[in-house]
């Protein structure tokens, strides 16, 4: 049997607080160095099938690292319909994060005939800029983008979030009288939750010093990845001793609506939830806009040379890199850091939230709350150990 | 790392599947699946494995499964 990825997460209760955070990841953050000695092309068309969530990140994470360590510069049709294929994967990752996984949370059903509907729409992007099939080619595969397709696919997700919200994404977050009418109306279950955590000891919960990801990523990222001869760095990354928290929140600060709730509450459990809405928002207007910068692009004739190449994504769930090193046209080294991480890293955003938080019977729930508004990639359990009781 | 795990379809009943991969049997739904499902077909699931994610052709569930058996003998798993 083939263990099933987890974080464990033990809280440990003293005096009426949290005064320990312990998480647990089983996840298999070294297993990529099993890509050595395969050729690079193998190991792009290995990755969507290996990565269920984010393959999409996986695969363009691996083309710009192995791109980079070749010295290839893509066309620039590759780049507006590599963002797009990005963008469709983190439209469906944070809607079915709305439509599957937030409903339950206020005991209602999950809404699949939504959650379907977006998927779908989503994934016929793919085949509507890379007709080919060609899209996990290094160096970029057959550009033949099929504009009438991609807005019916645009457009299709966008209706699909109107039924998970009842309202459309960009006119609830539109201000802040439109966010209070709509989640006061409860109308759906994402409706419901996010009034919920409105309450002032919710909308903070988890709210600890902010160490947003730089927007380039760590500085000297690539030398650590390089020295990470035991796979320490994979497991537990930091710059310079600090962790920083990845993903909606990070990327979405400017927001007015992400600004305004962390101006109120800080950067809690409410500016985390609203983050990924806005993000949902913003990465279906990048995609109309997008549409318009496609172009057709004939698949190049591009040669994988000798080298070392760090490749940055920015993933649904936030920062995924890859570093690969080429020699005689195979991987001779390959290394992926994930965006799970960084934000449950020992000292990372999650632990940071949650340490010296109040005991209560809801510390468990809120903490189940705080991680999932963390996003992580695998199943995470909350245990809370009372030294008190 | 969130590596998902290819999973034969062993049985079918309405839109729950019965599905295979490493010896171990789950049950999965199939309710946010586009394509039509069989038995035989290679799925993959979400996290948790509640839902089959994705369908995959035989050959690159097969690669893939390859790929993970190395993982596991190289005590990566």
């Amino acid at each position: 049997m083939f263990p099933e990825a987890r974080l464990d997460v033990t809280l440990r209760v003293e005096a009426g607080r949290v005064a320990g955070v312990n998480i647990h990841s089983n996840r298999l953050v070294q297993a990529s160095k099993l890509f050595a000695g395969r050729r690079p092309d193998e190991v792009t068309h290995l990755l969507p099938t290996l990565f269920a969530l984010c393959g999409t990140a996986q695969v363009l994470a691996g083309l710009a690292a192995m791109e980079r360590a070749s010295g290839i510069s893509t066309s620039s049709s590759q780049t507006p319909a590599r963002q797009m294929l990005l963008l469709a994967e983190t439209v469906t990752e944070h809607g079915l994060g709305l439509a599957r996984d937030w409903p339950p949370l206020v005991g209602a059903e999950p809404d699949l005939a939504a959650a379907r509907r977006l998927k779908l729409a989503m994934a016929a992007v793919r085949p509507a800029l890379y007709p080919a099939g060609d899209w996990t080619r290094p160096g970029g595969g057959e550009v033949r983008p099929s504009l009438d397709a991609l807005g019916k696919a645009v457009n299709e997700a966008r209706a699909a979030v109107a039924d998970i919200l009842s309202a459309d994404a960009e006119a609830v977050l539109a201000d802040p009288d439109s966010f209070h009418l709509w989640h006061r109306s409860g109308n759906r279950p994402a409706a419901r939750l996010i009034d919920e955590i409105m309450a002032p000891d919710l909308a903070t919960f988890g709210r600890g010093p902010f160490l947003p990801m730089p927007e380039q990523g760590p500085a000297g990222l690539d030398a650590r990845l390089d020295g990470d001869r035991d796979g320490a760095y994979l497991a537990r990354p930091d710059s310079h001793g600090r962790v920083f928290e990845t993903g909606p929140l990070a990327r979405m600060s400017w927001h007015p609506a992400v600004t305004a709730q962390m101006g109120a509450f800080g950067a809690g459990l409410l500016a985390r939830m609203v983050a990924r809405l806005a993000e949902l928002a913003s990465s279906l207007q990048e995609m109309d806009q997008l549409v318009h910068a496609l172009s057709d692009a004939p698949a190049p004739a591009a040669c994988l040379v000798d080298g070392a190449g760090l490749g940055l994504v920015e993933a649904a769930r936030g920062l995924l890199a890859h570093r690969v090193e080429l020699e005689s046209g195979r991987v001779k080294r390959y290394q992926i850091l994930a965006p799970t991480e960084w934000n449950f890293h020992p000292e990372g955003p999650l632990a940071r939230g949650l340490m010296g938080a109040p005991a209560g019977p809801e510390l468990e729930r809120r903490a189940t709350l705080l991680a999932l508004a963390l996003d992580p990639c695998v199943a995470c359990r909350v245990t809370v150990e009372n030294a008190d009781a | 790392m969130c590596m998902a795990v290819p999973s034969r379809v062993v049985a079918i009943e309405g839109l729950t599947a019965t599905v295979e991969a490493f010896g171990q049997e789950r049950q999965t739904s199939l309710l946010l699946l586009g394509d039509e499902v069989a038995v035989g077909d290679y799925v993959i699931l979400g996290a948790g494995g509640t839902f089959a994610a994705e369908v995959v052709p035989e050959d690159a569930a097969r690669e893939a499964l390859a790929y993970l058996a190395q993982v596991l003998a190289d005590g990566q798993a």
